[in-house]
């Protein structure tokens, strides 16, 4: 986590680097050029043109990303139903996007939802948490954002497309070694605390995605799931921390490792999501 | 199985004729055979690749060409229309089952819809009042066209008479006598508007045999404290001796599933008109692509819903186009920008 920030730590560093010098520039330029219009016409004063403006760049901003990148949910499911629904969802779902700026986050990113809520003070409530679960297709995606309020672990199950959410935040952009951090329920609180007031941590718009190779301590057995066993396949868990190693060679027990064989249960969706992915920009950019 | 009956009748072939043409009749013949033989064959059989191919482009073609004679008003005069009055029975839709989304209300509320599309509608037949049962006249329907090569001589002469192609899924709508419809013409999704309340008809999934506990219900018996063999039975099947009997329509274990059901009340929550899709609250029998009936929903209290419908049909050749999308009132729409709530 430590080394993460400091090369974050020099990578703003080099940036603001290059845009001082951009910025030089700029002036430098732009206070020659009248100066030759002058030069060029000699009988008339020469006539004041005001320096162009300082570009200011607000940091807090988080970027839009300039990665070729498609939502999970986009991506129908496999099964027979008639392609014609997904594509009617997916046009409810494009039309909301240009309502609402629904970043690119991944399941470990931090994120900020500002959600309507009747009976909140001020009627909206904000909840920072880390993003722990993707789930549902289509319309009916949502994911969870946990975090540990009051030394009490809170999980808030959003819909995506709900109309009553109002802004969503992308805090810090980073994955994680898994897709499914349902173990941070059973890992120690520090893990999934993050700083309600956390401000917003830059990040490149373009290249990849930033992983957080962190691995987490657990809290002793019995955990909510047997998170050794293989069809989880849990990267990110010191589980030699926890657990011996026989317990570890006892859980490769339930190892299937003939699944990964299947052919039935193959499903590539690369063209698939190619397509999606040309039509969704096409819809945006109406 | 049709190349096999035939190997069977022209192995067997010649001496059952000769028998035949001998003595008809004979009992040799009812011991010699239990002949499944049906003279069916696949229209295909004895065609050639090439052909196979033009008999399908053919009849795609065909059936567009009818499609669009349809459509054509100098061709096809509709019936006169009538007003709509009080009590009048509107014919009904036949749509195939998309599947199920989340839709949300402008006060927030989530609700789950079923996305139900209507392919291909066209009004088939229509029964005056004697022709049918003697109290009400009827419109038979039918919905999602079929290849016309594996039916019955005596079905396609119903679709040539109407002018359509084949349909998957025949259905009789009892309709009052002033709603009757020219047979030959397509219905469409804005037959039916948000806000009202229709009766779903399908076939619900078969489950197979199922015990009591998933058929009926039934809470069973406990797993420990020394059942032996009684977990999940039906226990007792009535009194013992004064009856003397088990009644009838004993909830017993049996096949489940795979009968007719309605789902009544359903309100329409939106209807695309371009693509024929209605969105109907909450669930419907049947599985997902099955073909399921829609009407006006007959409880009493919703009919207050039903004010100036589209009557006898939504007639796509009207001077007042619809917009793609009709949505009900209290339904939240994905261009409005997000809810604040009060």
């Amino acid at each position: 986590m430590a080394v993460c920030t400091k090369a974050l730590d020099k990578v703003v560093f080099s940036l603001r680097l290059i845009r001082n010098l951009q910025l030089q520039n700029e002036r430098f330029l732009s206070s020659s050029l009248p100066r030759l219009a002058a030069g060029s016409d000699s009988q008339q004063p020469p006539r004041f043109t005001p320096p162009p403006k300082p570009v200011i760049i607000d940091k807090t901003q988080t970027v839009t990303s300039q990665r070729k990148f498609l939502s999970p949910e986009f991506i129908p499911p496999r099964q027979r139903t008639d392609p014609a629904k997904f594509s009617m969802e997916r046009k409810d779902m494009v039309r909301r996007r240009k309502v609402l700026d629904i970043p690119e986050f991944y399941v470990g990113s931090i994120l900020a939802v500002t959600m309507a809520d009747p009976d909140a003070s001020g009627k909206t409530n904000r909840f920072v948490g880390i993003c722990v679960q993707r789930g549902g297709k289509g319309l009916g995606a949502t994911f969870i954002l946990r975090n540990i309020i009051d030394n009490q672990g809170v999980e808030i199950c959003y819909e995506l497309y709900s109309p009553r959410i109002q802004q969503i935040e992308v805090l810090k952009l980073e994955k994680r070694l898994d897709d499914n951090l349902m173990y941070l329920r059973d890992a120690l609180p520090e893990y999934s605390t993050v700083d309600p007031s956390m401000k917003p941590v830059p990040f490149s718009p373009t290249g990849e995605v930033p992983v957080n190779k962190l691995k987490v301590k657990m809290r002793p057995k019995p955990w909510s799931k047997r998170w050794e066993r293989p069809k989880f396949n849990i990267q990110g868990i010191r589980f030699d921390l926890s657990l011996t190693p026989e317990q570890m060679e006892h859980a490769q027990k339930w190892a299937q490792p003939w699944v990964q064989y299947d052919m039935l249960k193959e499903y590539d969706t690369s063209s698939l999501e190619e397509k999606i992915h040309t039509e969704v920009q096409q819809e945006m950019s109406k | 199985m049709a190349a096999w009956s035939c190997r069977f009748l022209l192995q067997r072939g010649s001496g059952v004729i000769s028998v035949r043409a001998g003595a008809a009749e004979s009992p040799l013949l009812a011991r010699g055979c239990v002949r499944t033989v049906k003279t069916t064959t696949w229209f295909d059989e004895h065609l050639t690749e090439d052909n196979q191919e033009f008999m399908r482009k053919s009849m795609a073609e065909e059936y567009r060409r009818q499609t669009a004679d349809k459509l054509n008003p100098l061709k096809d005069e509709p019936w006169p229309r009538q007003e709509w009055t009080e009590g009048s029975r509107r014919v009904g839709l036949i749509a195939v089952k998309l599947g199920m989304v989340p839709a949300w209300t402008k006060t927030g509320e989530r609700h789950v819809v079923t996305m139900l599309q209507v392919q291909d509608c066209h009004v088939i037949k229509c029964l005056s009042k004697d022709e049918y049962d003697g109290h009400t006249a009827a419109l038979v329907v039918g919905g999602k066209n079929v290849s016309p090569f594996y039916r019955t001589e005596q079905q396609m002469e119903m679709f040539r008479k109407a002018g359509v192609p084949p349909k998957q899924k025949l259905t009789t709508f009892k309709v009052s006598d002033n709603a009757i419809i020219k047979p030959g013409t397509p219905l469409y999704a804005a037959h039916f508007r948000p806000g009202q309340y229709v009766d779903v008809t399908a076939k619900t999934i078969g489950k197979g045999f199922q015990g009591v506990m998933k058929r009926w219900g039934f809470r069973g018996q406990p797993a420990s404290h020394g059942q032996t063999k009684t977990h999940r039975r039906p226990g007792a099947s009535g009194p013992g001796g004064d009856p003397a009997k088990v009644f009838k329509g004993k909830k017993m274990p049996g096949m489940m599933g795979n009968i007719f059901d309605t789902a009544y009340g359903l309100k329409i929550w939106r209807v695309n008109t371009k693509y024929n899709v209605l969105y109907v609250n909450g669930s419907v029998p049947g599985h997902r692509s099955c073909l399921v009936k829609v009407r006006d929903s007959t409880l009493p209290n919703r009919s207050s819903t039903l004010l100036n419908p589209p009557f006898p049909t939504y007639f796509n050749e009207e001077e007042t186009e619809l917009d793609e999308d009709l949505y009900d009132e209290n339904m939240f729409v994905h261009t409005e920008p997000s809810l604040t709530l009060a």
